[in-house]
């Protein structure tokens, strides 16, 4: 369970890292996605309870002597999908953006995008 | 009638809206306007129609969707919570969308595709209102993130121009690392208490903080900083309020970045109860302090009046988040009072702005000048404006600006802390460079000479001159009625954000803060006796009297100099500033009336150009490095 905490924090850390010092915008975006999966498996990590069941509240469904306190938490599970889609959302419209500023300024690099300034 | 329903309706027939009017909206104009007008409407009324049993009876609004209410004390739920102090925040609102919405049917006229732009507005507006709304921390989040999508779509709405791009990925790089960090300071705090209800976290984590929670109160802090765009996070926001349209400008001034000042309360002052730890005090009014005076730094170089007008609502931020780090009831009072009337006169200023490149085509002051004449409506409009952020009795911000004066100077006395002093001294002297700024722009677009290419220029169509008289009427009537604003308004509001018990009860069941060990606080009344605005107000018609009376009846000679120097001069527009001095003026532009004042600093302002440069890795950089000194800085006053 630990080696799930740690692997969060170094995507979170590498992510930022990416966003911070990457000059490539494709480099960025990707950055920002490497936080957002680092999140997602810190989020899916605090639900998980070793050996539960599925989060399923009927006692004789499967009849496994399972007590409540065994399930895995559903919860996290759930604002893990919801923070997916606004992952990907998200990616999605900056690499539109990415798309359309190669356009009009025929780079990517940051460096050269930075007409607003000051 | 049962009106709990009414926050949740009015959040999701604003979304309902935006689906609808991407349906239906996309081929005629008149349908789509109808179906924004509706809709915006809808939602106004129905949260206007919530102000007297909140604010007034000071009843708590709970709400659990599909009624999953809260079992063995354990909020299961997502829970809408109205209290005094959303319901403040929810006004503001409702107030700039509806305006927003009005303003922009004439405004945006000309663009193509305006069923998206819709679309994108009703999703902005349903999330701020939402963000207001909830009681949950991770709707609030998804509410967050909604919001930075629609408002970075917003910005890059009309994008012929490659600049509105780049402000846009700006805004969303540092958008998206602001909303990664408040999400994981939300993981954080469900790891903690198994809960996403703020009434219950404020029950459960108050007097025990644990490493965990810290962590988790300084990513949530700075990811509402983000939002709220304070210092070191202000830069996107600058590009944004500038590339965005007009009408949209006004929204993120006017609620976008109040939601980030919203979130920043509920988090410090209810969920977390943390403004009683003087240092997390100091912490806040510092970084008020910084944004105000460098958002008002920044304003005097600026050379485009959209620009010019971003960097003045970064400054005005600052006292915001200044008034509201004192954490007395004057200072809150006068935070949230300020936050009121930044979102009222920002917003008309904005107008003005959208109103002058409508008609004139541009928004570069080097190239306006003397449309006083063309369009004096505007002109009144953008004078009252001036003057209220200005803080020119009778207008509001003198009142706000005055509570925060005094709450300061009060906190310094009671604490015997210099610090404080030193917060008034700064927001008295940043008020003095708005005065100035604003001279500068007032000059620059409305008064002087008239350009050629501008002499065609028309005053704007009623439709977007009626929102302007609205906000302006608004300005000065809360400028004169403040003891009755107070009283109504700002008072419950403040109480709400000071006193948690009745919030955690309402959700809750009553006697579940008194459990938890949480008492009532007795909020001290705020008296008016020094700020009495009324009495200034007279104290100023005197000085004026004595001014004209001097002109008119003092010597003439100084007066005739000025008069025909300036006629003689081709470009008379600065004459009155450099005693109509040829050689002085002849090579500063609209945006260089101080240009003395900037060559005196240059070295201050060669820094901070240097610190905006443009460059959206140092944005992200400086996002990231806040973060880091505001976690070290919280585990060592907190632990």
């Amino acid at each position: 369970m630990i080696l799930n905490y740690i692997t969060s924090v170094i995507l979170i850390v590498l992510g930022l890292y990416t966003v911070c010092t990457k000059r490539n915008l494709i480099k960025i975006v990707l950055g920002l996605g490497i936080t957002d999966y680092g999140i997602n498996l810190l989020i899916v990590s605090i639900g998980y309870n070793n050996g539960g069941t599925a989060p399923i509240y009927s006692s004789d469904l499967f009849n496994l002597n399972a007590s409540a306190a065994a399930f895995v938490d559903p919860v996290p599970q759930a604002l893990t999908l919801t923070s997916i889609v606004i992952g990907a959302c998200v990616d999605a419209m900056a690499l539109a953006l990415v798309i359309m500023l190669n356009r009009r300024y025929k780079t990517t690099d940051a460096n050269e995008i930075r007409r607003l300034k000051g | 009638m049962n009106y709990s329903h009414f926050p949740a309706i009015a959040v999701m027939g604003l979304f309902l809206g935006a689906f609808l009017v991407e349906i239906f909206g996309s081929k005629s104009k008149i349908v789509r306007n109808i179906i924004v007008f509706v809709f915006t409407t809808c939602a106004a009324a129905l949260m206007l129609y919530l102000v007297k049993p909140v604010m007034l009876d000071g009843e708590i609004i709970s709400y659990w969707m599909g009624n999953w209410e809260p079992v063995d004390g354990y909020a299961i739920g997502i829970g809408y919570e109205i209290d005094q102090l959303s319901m403040f925040f929810a006004i503001l609102v409702v107030l700039t969308i509806w305006l927003s919405a009005v303003y922009s049917f004439r405004y945006m006229e000309r663009d193509r595709h305006l069923g998206h732009y819709y679309t994108l507005f009703l999703m902005l507006s349903g999330a701020v209102l939402g963000l207001v709304c909830t009681g949950d921390v991770f709707n609030l989040f998804v509410m967050v993130e909604i919001m930075t999508f629609a408002a970075v779509a917003l910005t890059a709405f009309r994008n012929k121009k490659g600049s509105n791009l780049e402000a846009a990925f700006k805004y969303l790089i540092v958008g998206s690392v602001g909303s990664g960090f408040t999400l994981t300071g939300i993981t954080l705090l469900y790891m903690q208490c198994h809960t996403l209800n703020m009434a219950q976290l404020s029950s459960m984590l108050s007097g025990n903080l644990t490493p965990v929670t810290v962590l988790a109160l300084a990513l949530m802090f700075t990811g509402f900083g983000v939002k709220s765009f304070i210092v070191p996070f202000h830069a996107p926001a600058a590009d944004a309020y500038m590339s965005a349209p007009t009408s949209v400008s006004m929204v993120f001034s006017g609620m976008v970045n109040k939601a980030g000042v919203y979130g920043m309360i509920r988090l410090v002052y209810i969920i977390f109860r943390a403004m009683d730890i003087e240092a997390i005090q100091i912490l806040l009014v510092l970084l008020g302090v910084i944004t105000m005076f460098i958002g008002v730094t920044m304003a005097l170089a600026q050379h485009d009046l959209k620009r010019l007008l971003a960097f003045h609502s970064i400054s005005q931020i600052g006292y915001v988040i200044t008034a509201i780090g004192l954490c007395t009831a004057l200072g809150v009072t006068g935070g949230l009072f300020h936050a009121l009337n930044h979102t009222l006169f920002k917003g008309l200023l904005f107008l003005c702005a959208g109103a002058v490149l409508y008609a004139a085509g541009t928004t570069d002051l080097d190239r306006l000048g003397g449309l006083s004449k063309k369009m004096p409506k505007t002109c009144i409009c953008f004078l009252i404006g001036a003057f209220s952020i200005s803080g020119l009795p009778p207008f509001n911000g003198f009142a706000s600006k005055w509570m925060i004066y005094q709450a300061t100077y009060e906190k310094a006395v009671t604490t015997g802390n210099f610090f404080y002093a030193f917060a008034t001294v700064t927001a008295v002297v940043v008020s003095v460079m708005t005065l100035a700024s604003f001279i500068k722009v007032t000059q620059a677009v409305f008064f002087g000479q008239c350009p050629a290419q501008l002499q065609q220029t028309r005053e704007v169509p009623f439709s977007m001159r009626l929102p302007m008289w609205i906000m302006a009427l608004l300005c000065v009537a809360s400028g004169v009625l403040y003891g009755d604003l107070y009283r109504f308004i700002l008072a419950p509001a403040s109480n709400a954000a000071l006193n948690v018990t009745g919030y955690i009860d309402a959700m809750l069941g009553s006697g579940t803060a008194a459990s938890a060990g949480i008492a009532d606080i007795e909020v001290a009344k705020v008296s008016f006796s020094y700020w009495n605005p009324t009495a200034w107000l007279i104290l100023f018609a005197i000085i004026l009297i004595a001014v004209c009376w001097v002109v008119v009846f003092g010597e003439k000679t100084r007066g005739a100099v000025l008069q025909s120097e300036s006629a003689q001069d081709v470009d008379g527009k600065y004459a009155t500033f450099f005693s109509g001095e040829k050689s002085m003026h002849s090579h500063v532009g609209g945006s260089d009336l101080f240009w003395g004042f900037k060559k005196n600093f240059s070295g201050y302002f060669r820094v901070m150009q240097g610190i905006h440069s443009g460059n959206v890795n140092d944005y992200a950089l400086m996002a990231v490095a806040a973060a880091a000194i505001f976690i070290v800085f919280m585990f060592v006053v907190l632990l």
